[in-house]
């Protein structure tokens, strides 16, 4: 006989529907992180930059590699995305946009228009 | 129609696992409560709590094909097959689904959901105008099912610190109400990063809500009123 202490709990997140708002949030929260941690390499790529003529050459071989490149391309979208989902989380923070069909429509639009900014973003810099 | 449906019996399973069922006799009219009567009558070791089959008592809360709703209000012409139905999330399961809510309750005790109030009680009843009673529409109508707390995942991740979004929009439903006067001391109850702040507006509540009510306004509201409190 199973006691109390050590029933099952049911939690398995990848049949467990998350909806778009969550999506949005989540997607936030990562992009938040992501840009984050790409402060130190930021700083780093930066202080190289200034230090001498032969430093910035040296960043932009760094910056020719695809791998970095595909990394910037996220940076892109992780800053992107940050910024339209913390503007929208800043209004529902108002009660504006906050009934459920409008946060939602919200968050598709910040889902896709981060994702398409990000795409010109990276074919006007990156590419 | 074809089913898959949680099952776990503490005495003879070690873990949970899907069980298939097909059924027949599916009119259009039907509910997924219904079905799970018609599972019940072919194998009566299947257990789920249910009981007006209106949306009223909130007993039959359950997660189908992945998303949290009460059975007695999903038409099955709506579900997609098979239809996959498993207990609310993060619950202990006590028997397939069957889940123990004492953590939910726990959270709405705390909240002190009744009526406070520090002057002498009035002779007669308490009077409000119509424009006070109209600040509980939206709160009032919660039937407490559990939906909303068990598809948070803020809830998840702090079950025993965030109390969830049932007990904070009825935690609202009595700040919100002209005749409460223990308004300081509710809010006092709330502060700290846990309580209510886990909040991070994902609104999945509100997107499960089956009397269709919005937690996250309400908290939002809540964190309104704690400012005006502290100015």
């Amino acid at each position: 006989m199973k006691t109390k202490d050590n029933r099952p709990k049911y939690l398995n997140l990848l049949k467990i529907r998350l909806p778009i708002t969550g999506i949005a949030s989540i997607n936030h929260r990562l992009s938040g992180l992501i840009l984050f941690l790409a402060i130190p390499v930021s700083l780093y790529l930066f202080q190289l930059s200034l230090s001498s003529e032969a430093g910035f050459a040296e960043m932009l071989t760094c910056l020719s590699s695809s791998w970095i490149k595909l990394a910037l391309v996220l940076l892109i979208w992780s800053f992107v995305h940050h910024l339209l989902a913390g503007f929208r989380f800043l209004l529902i923070d108002q009660n504006i946009g906050i009934s459920l069909p409008i946060a939602r429509k919200s968050a598709w639009f910040v889902v896709f228009a981060a994702v398409i900014i990000t795409l010109i973003i990276s074919g006007v810099w990156v590419l | 129609m074809r089913f898959k449906i949680y099952r776990y019996n503490p005495e003879t399973d070690k873990k949970p696992y899907m069980q298939d069922f097909v059924l027949d006799n599916i009119s259009d009219d039907m509910m997924l409560r219904d079905a799970l009567l018609l599972i019940k009558a072919e194998d009566e070791t299947f257990t789920f709590r249910h009981s007006c089959g209106e949306g009223v008592c909130g007993s039959d809360a359950v997660n189908i094909n992945g998303t949290n709703g009460l059975a007695c209000k999903s038409r099955l012409s709506e579900l997609k097959e098979p239809i996959e139905v498993r207990p609310v999330p993060s619950m202990p399961v006590i028997r397939d689904l069957v889940v123990d809510m004492e953590q939910f309750y726990h959270h709405y005790r705390a909240i002190k959901p009744y009526l406070t109030v520090k002057d002498p009680v009035p002779e007669v009843e308490f009077l409000q105008t119509p424009q006070q009673r109209e600040k509980l529409d939206g709160l009032y109508e919660c039937i407490l099912c559990g939906c909303c707390t068990t598809a948070c995942p803020s809830f998840w991740w702090n079950p025993d610190k965030f109390r969830g979004p049932a007990a904070l929009l009825q935690s609202y439903r009595f700040l919100a109400d002209s005749r409460d006067q223990a308004t300081s001391e509710r809010l006092q109850e709330l502060d700290g990063p846990y309580r209510m702040f886990r909040c991070h507006s994902i609104m999945n509540c509100v997107n499960v809500c089956p009397k269709g009510l919005n937690p996250t306004e309400a908290i939002h509201s809540i964190k309104k009123l704690m400012v005006k409190d502290l100015v």
